[in-house]
């Protein structure tokens, strides 16, 4: 199958950079995928579980926030706020997270700015999660 | 009287010794916040150069503008980011910076966002309109931070408080060398105009040459050249500029740059931070260093003067005992 170059790049780092044959992410507003020869294309990323399909058919996830994706000329560049790789997760770290997120949205009178964090750290929490273990 | 004078040579000595040791010590911890730093610097590099990329050839490619932070802005106010250091003593670095914004500001109406205490000092000392001064601890700025500071740029702007942004900061090109540059934040259509000077730039210093220094910076800037690929060349043929009008935006391209821009602004903010900490750090060892160097110097040339001032009063004493001792024999 066709394949065509792709940059994963964050605050932290360029996390990857090099043929691929397809990655499939949640942008804003759904799941896309983006195989080669797609048109110029620009959009918002989500909170999600990325998939990247090597040309070897290696299946590679991650946990995607945040941030865009653009396709120039047949490049692909994702530019999140967040890039975990599936094996740099620290699975019981994101459980971890979850249980404290859900028992602080559990409590009363929580003012708003506090639920709203809360909430942030649930889904942030559940996608990484979920990226550790994508067959779940 | 030599005596006199042997005993200022070597009151001398030892107060340059003690600077040199200061010096020596700053420099020592410049080194090793300077490695940390230039690693967190590194890091965002890659993050820097393709973000702006990306923007540029989106600006340059895009007709569909909706958003308020694409649209070319009829408001001449500038807000200019400037980054410079908490404390002085590292060599040019907060000199060559504020060189640098003087000229930028030319002409201008303008406000400053400073970052960093030196900014916030010299420009308080010019009386410029000063947006925040929330931030003037550059050493201590986080993410989250930037993420705020971001927001508060976005609001300010899209309440028409000015019309373009710009960011200075000291790029890190190697440990000997770090200049001051500019980066255009908003709106989005200033990044293919400033890219446009920016190659102008160096058109004319390739014809030109003359100094040592341009044809060094004009060597950092080929160097980089191989990054971008020629679909960035702003020279292009209007026919194949055309083509780049053609961006699918999902939803809308209105959507994508609402949700987009203050997380870049917020990204390149944070970057551009650390790449300036590390700018200093490295210009701070540069200074210490030779200051270091000249005091030695200095001790050698005082110890020298010292000795030879010592010979010579020994000698002298050897020939007065030697005539008085003839003296009294006769």
């Amino acid at each position: 199958m066709a394949t065509f170059q792709m940059q994963v790049v964050t605050m932290d780092g360029l996390q990857f950079e090099g043929e691929v044959e397809r990655i499939k992410l949640r942008s804003a507003h759904g799941d896309i995928a983006i195989l080669a020869n797609h048109i110029d294309y620009c959009t918002a990323i989500g909170m999600g579980v990325a998939k990247v399909v090597l040309p070897d058919k290696t299946e590679r996830y991650a946990a995607c926030i945040g941030g865009m994706l653009s396709v120039m000329n047949n490049v692909v560049r994702v530019i999140p706020t967040t890039w975990e790789w599936s094996e740099d997760i620290d699975l019981e770290r994101a459980l971890a997270a979850k249980e404290r997120a859900e028992q602080r949205l559990k409590e009363e009178q929580l003012s708003k700015k506090a639920q709203v964090n809360a909430e942030a750290k649930l889904y942030r929490a559940l996608v990484r999660i979920s990226a550790a273990s994508p067959e779940m | 009287m030599a005596a006199a004078n042997m005993k200022a040579v070597k009151l001398r000595i030892k107060s340059v010794q003690n600077t040199m040791q200061i010096t020596k010590a700053m420099q020592l911890v410049a080194v090793s916040k300077l490695r940390k730093a230039k690693e967190l610097a590194d890091n965002c590099k890659p993050y820097l150069t393709i973000l702006r990329d990306t923007l540029t050839t989106i600006s340059i490619g895009n007709t569909d503008f909706q958003s308020p932070y694409t649209k070319e802005s009829d408001n001449s106010k500038w807000l200019y980011i400037v980054i410079a250091g908490d404390r002085g003593l590292a060599g040019g670095y907060n000199a060559n910076m504020f060189r640098f914004v003087e000229k930028e500001i030319q002409g201008r109406d303008y406000a400053i966002l400073p970052m960093g205490k030196k900014s916030l000092e010299y420009f308080r000392g010019k009386n410029a309109e000063i947006f925040t001064d929330e931030f003037d601890e550059v050493a201590r700025v986080s993410v989250s931070d930037c993420f705020e500071l971001s927001r508060m740029i976005c609001d300010a702007y899209k309440k028409g408080e000015f019309g373009h942004v710009l960011m200075c900061y000291t790029n890190f090109e190697n440990m000997l060398s770090q200049t001051p540059s500019a980066v255009s934040m908003l709106p989005l259509s200033d990044f293919a105009v400033r890219k446009k000077q920016e190659d102008e730039a160096v058109a004319t210093e390739e014809s030109g040459k003359t100094s040592k220094d341009s044809g060094h910076s004009h060597k950092a800037k080929k160097a980089k050249k191989p990054e971008l690929a020629p679909e960035y060349d702003t020279s292009m043929q209007e026919e194949e500029r055309r083509r780049f009008h053609q961006i699918l935006y999902e939803p809308g391209s209105e959507e994508v740059f609402n949700t987009v821009v203050p997380e870049y602004l917020a990204g390149i903010l944070y970057a551009s931070v650390n790449i300036s900490v590390a700018s200093e750090l490295a210009a701070r060892r540069m200074a210490m260093e030779s200051a270091t160097d000249n005091a030695e110097e200095m001790i050698e040339q005082l110890t020298l003067y010292y000795n030879r001032a010592r010979q010579s009063s020994i000698t002298q004493e050897i020939t007065e005992i030697v005539a008085g001792a003839e003296g009294g024999g006769k």
